[in-house]
C-alpha cells in the first residue's frame, strides 16, 4: 500500500538546517499494523505528516497505492486523504464547539454523504465504539478515554484503508489506554492498515512489525510474532 | 456542509460572549451610521425627484458678466418668459413665470393664516404635475382662482369643501379656490409652496413689468421631448445679451436634477454646492462602517488561536481552503447579517433626533424592495470586506502545527493588526478635529462685531391696513413700555435683500457698483442701535430728511469723496444728499466682507422693526406688543421674527456640517474604543500567564498597567501623527471657502490628541487594571 524511497526532508531556519528525514525508504503492506518508534527527534512525526499527506517530501519518491503522490497539489492530496486515510492523535483534536456525533460526522460531511447516510453511519460507528449514550455532548464533557474513542471513531467512520495514529494512548491512563489500542487492533483485524507513532513499548507489542527510526533514517526492524 | 458551519459559527457566537458582542455591536453601529448617511444621501440625490417630468424641467439662470466676472443668479427679467414662449415655442412644451415664495396673510371667513404662495402662469402646475385632490390643473387661466395645497386647504376649511370657496389674500385680493393639491414633498424645491396665485391677476405687479433691466421674478420651463439641455442652452443664451447695456448678460438652463444640489456658479458654469456636502456625507458613511469592518478583522485574527484547532482538524479529514475561506467568509456574513437586524432597530430609533440634527424628514422605505436590495447588498458586502482578512489569515494555517499544539503566530502576525487600529485612529481623530473646526468658524463667524444689536430686535410685517396708522401704532407701542423705539423699513435689519446701483459725482462712468438699497424712517438707526461716525442720523427735525441718504462706511469708501457727508448722489433717477455715515453693520453673510450699502429716509416699506426693553420679559413684552397690533389688524395673525433668530439662520448650513461632523466623529470613536477594548481583553487573556509570572517577580499593578497600555498609546499616537498633517490639509482647503475665517491653532490637535489618547487609557485600563490584580497564583495554575 505504502511505498516510499529515498524520503527526505529538510527543516530549515536562518541559522540552523534540521534534517528530519534522511533518505528514507520502507514499506507497508495492505493490511498491516505498524508501530514507528523512536527518540524524540528522530523524524517519526514527520514520516507520519507525510504519509498523511499533511506535509511535503523534500526529495524522494512516496508510493500510495502504486501512484506517486508526493507532488500532488493540496486539492488533490485532500481528495487522497479524506477518501483513503484517517488521524488519530495524541491530543485527540476534536472541535469543542461540535458534539460528539458532529464531530465523528464532519469527514462524511467533506465527502459529501447524504444526510440519512451521514446519520446512519455515524450512529453505527458510535455504537461500535460503544459511546453512543455519549452523541450529543461536547467534548469536554467527556474522560479522556471517551475523548479518544471519539476521535478513533472519527478517524474509521469513512472507512479509511490507512489510519494513522501518533501516539494515540500519550494522554490516556493505562486502562483507556489499553481500550483503544484494542480498538485499533480490532479494526486492523477487519482490514484496516494502521501505521502508529508511539514512545511506548507496550503498545507497540499490538503491531505486526516495529520500526525503529534515528536521524532521520529506519536502524531497525522487528517483526512481532 | 452549510448548516455544519452555522452550527459552529452559531456556537462560537455563544461561547465568546463579549467578542461576539463587541463585534455585532461595533458592526450594527457601523451599519448603522452608513444606513443613516445613504438615507440622507438618497434624499439629497432624489430632491425633486417628485416631478415627473424632472429630466425635462429647468429653471431659467442668469449669467451676467462684467469686466470678465461672471455673476450668475436665478432672478431673470420678466419679458424673458414670454420671448422664450414665442419665439422658441418648439423647444419648450411648457413655460411659467413665476414670484418668489412670499409670505402671505390667508383667510377664509373668521380663519386668518400666515402662509407662503408663489405668482404662477397657468402652465406652472400641469409642468410640476401636482397630484390634484380636487378640482383641475388649469384653472390659473382664470385670474380670480387660486390653488391651495392640502393642508392648507384644511387648515383653512376643516373638513368643508374648500372648491369655489372664496379665500382673501393679505386683507385685499378675494381669490376663489380653483383646485386642491397634494402638498409636495419635504426633499422638492416648493416644498413650502402652500398657494398658487394666478399670473394674470391685476394685483401681480410681476404680471406688468415690461423692462429687460429689471430682474424681479424667476423662470421655469419644461423641454420638448427629446431636447437637449446643453443644445437647448446654446440657441437661446444670447435672448437678453441685445437688450441689456452695461454688462452683458446671458441665460442658461438650470436641470432641475441639479437645481438643489448645485448652486455654485463659476464663470457659468455650475461646479458645486450641497453636492460637496453629499460626497463628505457619503464618504465618512462608508469610512465609519470600514471601522467597525476593521475591528471584526482585528478581533477575529486575534482570537485565531482559538480557531486554529478547527483548521487543523478540518483540513486533516480533508477540506480544501477555499472551503475553509468559505465557511469564513459565511460566518463573516452571519454576523453582518444579526448585525443588520440590530443596526435596522438603530436606525428606527435614531431617525428623529438625526432629523432633527439634519432638518429633514426621512424615514426607513420599509416597502420599497429596492432598499432591502441595497440593505442586502451593504450586509454582504460588509461581511466579505470584514471577514475577508481572518478568512484569508485563518484558512492558511499549518494543520500538523496547530494539531501538535506548537502553533504560535510569528511577531509580524500582529502587524497588520497594528496597521488597522492606526487607520481607525487615523479617522477618527480627522473626523474630531474637523468638528472641531467647523464650530470654530461658526464661532468665529457669530464673534464677528455686528455694528448693531439684534439683541432684543423683533420684526412683525407691515401690512396696508398697520400702514394707515403707522403714527398712532408707534405711539401705542411706546406707551405699552415694553417697547423701547420702533420703525419702518424695506427690509429686515436680519438681511437686506435689494441691490442697485447708485450714481455720484466725479464717478468712473464703466465702474457698476451695486449698493444693498433699504427705505427706512426717522428712527430706524436708533431702534436697531446703528452708529453714526460722520454727520448725523436721520431727523424729524429737518423736514428735508425725507430727501436724503445715510450710507454706510464701505459704501461711502466705495464713492472715493473726500467728504462724502453733503454730497449728492443719483438713485432710480433721483437725487438724494448724503447727510451722514454709519458704521459697517453684518447684515448679509458672515463670511463676506462687508458690503456698501444705503439708506433712503421715506419710501415704500414692508417690515416695522421694534426693540423691546430688555428689562421686561420677553413673554410680556410680546402680549403687550400683541395687544397694540389687535387694535389696528383685527384678526391678523401677528408673525413676530426675532432678528438674532434669522441672522442665525445664516449659519445653518455650517452648523449642520459641524452638526453631522459630530454625530459621524462620536460614532467613530465609539467604534474605534470598542475594537480597542475587545482587542486589549483579548491581549490581557493571552499575556495572563507572563503578567502572572511578573507579579511573582515583583512588579507592581501600575507597572503592569504600563506595559499592557505601552502598545495602545503608540498605536494610537502613530495615527495622530498620520491624522494632524491629514486634517490640517483638508480643513485648511475647506476654510479657503470663506473669506472670513478662523485660523487653525495647534491647541486644536493638542487637544484632540490629549482627548483620544485619554479615551484610549480608559478603553485599555480597565482591561489592564482586571488583568494585573487578577492573584497570580490562578493565573498560573490555569497554565
Amino acid at each position: 500500500m505504502i511505498k516510499i524511497t529515498n524520503l527526505e526532508k529538510i527543516y530549515r531556519t536562518e541559522e540552523v538546517e534540521t534534517v528530519a528525514l534522511n533518505k528514507l525508504s520502507m514499506q507497508v503492506a495492505e493490511g498491516e499494523f505498524v508501530a514507528v518508534m523512536g527518540p524524540s527527534g528522530c523524524g517519526k512525526s514527520t514520516l507520519l505528516n507525510i504519509l498523511g499527506l499533511l506535509d511535503d517530501p523534500d526529495g524522494g519518491s512516496f508510493l500510495f497505492n502504486g501512484i506517486e503522490v508526493s507532488r500532488f497539489n493540496e486539492r488533490k492530496r485532500a481528495d487522497l486523504r479524506k477518501r483513503n486515510i484517517g488521524f488519530v492523535f495524541q491530543s485527540f483534536n476534536l472541535i469543542d464547539e461540535l458534539t460528539v456525533f458532529e464531530n465523528v460526522e464532519l469527514p462524511l460531511i467533506y465527502l459529501g454523504v447524504s444526510t440519512s447516510e451521514r446519520k446512519s453511519r455515524v450512529e453505527a460507528v458510535l455504537d461500535k465504539m460503544q459511546i453512543m449514550h455519549r452523541r450529543n455532548h461536547y467534548p469536554q464533557q467527556l474522560s479522556g478515554g471517551q475523548q479518544q474513542r471519539v476521535a478513533v471513531a472519527r478517524a474509521v467512520v469513512n472507512k479509511p484503508k490507512l489510519i494513522l495514529a501518533d501516539e494515540p494512548t500519550g494522554n490516556l491512563d493505562s486502562s483507556n489506554g489499553n481500550e483503544v489500542m484494542q480498538l485499533l487492533t480490532d479494526l486492523n483485524e477487519q482490514g484496516t492498515t494502521i501505521v502508529m507513532v508511539t514512545h511506548s513499548e507496550h503498545d507497540a507489542r499490538y503491531s505486526h512489525r516495529i520500526i525503529r527510526m534515528l536521524d532521520g533514517q529506519t536502524v531497525l526492524e522487528n517483526l512481532m510474532v | 456542509m452549510f448548516r455544519n458551519y452555522l452550527k459552529t459559527a452559531w456556537r462560537y457566537l455563544l461561547k465568546s460572549k463579549l467578542h461576539s458582542i463587541l463585534n455585532i455591536a461595533g458592526l450594527a453601529t457601523g451599519m448603522a451610521v452608513a444606513l443613516l448617511a445613504g438615507l440622507w444621501v438618497w434624499d439629497e440625490l432624489s430632491y425633486n425627484s417628485n416631478f415627473k417630468h424632472q429630466s425635462h424641467l429647468a429653471q431659467v439662470m442668469l449669467n451676467q458678466t462684467y469686466k470678465g466676472e461672471t455673476y450668475t443668479g436665478e432672478t431673470i427679467a420678466m419679458p424673458l418668459g414670454d420671448a422664450l414662449r414665442t419665439q422658441y415655442s418648439g423647444d419648450f412644451k411648457h413655460v411659467s413665470l413665476g414670484s418668489w415664495n412670499n409670505e402671505l396673510i390667508v383667510a377664509a371667513g373668521d380663519v386668518k393664516l400666515p402662509s407662503r404662495g408663489m405668482w404662477v402662469q397657468h402652465e406652472f402646475p400641469e409642468m410640476f404635475t401636482l397630484n390634484m385632490v380636487k378640482g383641475r390643473r388649469d384653472v390659473l387661466k382664470d385670474p380670480s382662482f387660486i390653488l391651495l395645497s392640502q393642508s392648507l386647504a384644511k387648515a383653512l376649511f376643516g373638513k368643508a369643501d374648500p372648491i369655489n370657496k372664496v379665500v382673501r389674500i393679505d386683507n385685499r385680493l378675494n381669490l376663489s379656490v380653483g383646485g386642491i393639491y397634494e402638498d409636495l414633498p419635504h426633499n422638492s424645491s416648493f416644498y413650502d409652496v402652500k398657494l398658487l396665485l394666478p399670473w394674470g391677476n391685476n394685483e401681480n405687479w410681476l404680471g406688468k413689468q415690461t423692462a429687460w433691466s429689471n430682474h424681479c421674478g424667476v423662470l421655469f420651463v419644461q423641454l420638448n421631448e427629446g431636447a437637449d439641455i446643453d443644445k437647448t442652452t446654446a440657441k437661446i443664451k444670447n435672448v437678453p445679451t441685445p437688450h441689456i447695456k452695461d454688462f452683458k448678460e446671458e441665460i442658461m438652463l438650470h436641470p432641475f436634477s441639479k437645481l438643489h444640489l448645485y448652486t455654485e456658479f463659476k464663470n457659468g458654469k455650475a461646479v458645486g454646492g450641497r453636492i460637496q456636502l453629499v460626497h463628505m456625507v457619503g464618504v465618512i458613511g462608508f469610512f465609519v462602517l470600514f471601522l467597525a469592518c476593521i475591528n471584526f478583522m482585528n478581533l477575529s485574527t486575534a482570537k485565531s488561536g482559538k480557531r486554529a484547532k478547527e483548521v487543523g482538524v478540518r483540513k486533516t479529514v480533508g477540506s480544501l481552503r477555499r472551503q475553509l475561506i468559505g465557511q469564513f467568509l459565511g460566518e463573516s456574513i452571519f454576523m453582518a447579517t444579526l448585525a443588520f437586524l440590530l443596526s435596522i432597530i438603530l436606525v428606527q430609533l435614531s431617525l428623529p433626533f438625526f432629523n432633527d440634527l439634519s432638518d429633514k424628514q426621512m424615514a426607513i422605505p420599509w416597502s420599497w424592495p429596492l432598499f432591502w436590495l441595497l440593505a442586502a447588498g451593504l450586509t454582504l458586502i460588509t461581511g466579505i470586506v470584514s471577514g475577508s482578512y481572518p478568512a484569508f489569515y485563518l484558512s492558511a494555517f499549518d494543520p500538523i502545527k496547530v494539531l501538535k499544539g506548537v502553533f504560535k503566530a510569528g511577531p509580524m502576525a500582529s502587524l497588520p493588526r497594528k496597521v488597522l487600529v492606526v487607520l481607525q485612529f487615523t479617522v477618527s481623530i480627522s473626523l474630531i478635529i474637523g468638528t472641531i473646526i467647523v464650530f470654530r468658524q461658526i464661532q468665529y463667524a457669530k464673534s464677528r462685531p455686528a455694528g448693531f444689536a439684534r439683541n432684543g430686535l423683533i420684526t412683525v410685517p407691515l401690512t396696508d391696513d398697520l400702514k394707515k396708522h403707522f403714527d398712532a401704532i408707534r405711539n401705542d407701542l411706546l406707551q405699552t413700555g415694553a417697547v423701547e423705539n420702533m420703525a419702518g423699513s424695506s427690509q429686515p435689519a436680519s438681511h437686506f435683500s435689494n441691490n442697485n446701483s447708485i450714481d455720484w459725482k466725479g464717478k468712473d462712468p464703466g465702474l457698476v457698483v451695486y449698493y444693498r438699497n433699504v427705505n427706512v424712517t426717522h428712527d430706524f438707526g436708533k431702534t436697531i442701535g446703528w452708529q453714526i461716525k460722520e454727520g448725523r442720523d436721520f431727523s424729524k427735525s429737518f423736514p428735508s430728511d425725507s430727501g436724503s441718504v445715510i450710507l454706510n462706511e464701505t459704501g461711502a469708501k466705495m464713492t472715493g469723496l473726500k467728504n462724502p457727508v453733503g454730497e449728492l448722489i443719483k438713485f432710480e433717477g433721483k437725487t438724494y444728499q448724503i447727510i451722514g455715515i454709519v458704521k459697517d453693520m453684518l447684515t448679509q453673510s458672515p463670511y463676506e466682507p462687508m458690503e456698501p450699502s444705503i439708506f433712503i429716509c421715506g419710501g415704500w416699506m414692508g417690515i416695522i422693526t421694534m426693540r423691546i426693553k430688555p428689562t421686561i420679559p420677553v413673554s410680556d413684552a410680546l402680549n403687550r406688543i400683541e395687544s397694540v397690533f389687535k387694535k389696528y389688524n383685527q384678526g391678523d395673525p401677528l408673525e413676530f421674527k426675532f432678528v438674532d433668530d434669522e441672522y442665525a439662520k445664516k449659519y445653518s448650513n455650517e452648523v449642520r456640517i459641524g452638526n453631522l461632523a459630530a454625530f459621524f466623529a462620536i460614532l467613530a470613536i465609539f467604534i474605534s474604543c470598542l475594537g480597542l477594548f475587545g482587542l486589549a481583553s483579548f491581549i490581557a487573556e493571552q499575556r495572563t500567564k507572563e503578567i502572572g509570572i511578573r507579579k511573582v517577580l515583583g512588579a507592581s499593578v501600575f507597572n503592569l498597567w504600563k506595559m499592557q497600555s505601552k502598545e495602545f498609546v503608540g498605536l494610537v499616537m502613530t495615527a495622530c501623527l498620520v491624522a494632524v498633517p491629514l486634517a490640517w490639509y483638508f480643513l485648511n482647503d475647506w476654510l479657503q471657502n470663506y473669506q472670513y475665517r478662523t485660523s487653525i491653532s495647534w491647541w486644536i490637535f493638542a487637544v484632540t490628541v490629549s482627548g483620544v489618547l485619554g479615551i484610549t487609557l480608559l478603553t485599555v485600563s480597565f482591561q489592564a487594571i482586571k488583568a494585573s490584580i487578577a492573584n497570580p497564583v490562578n493565573s498560573l495554575k490555569t497554565e
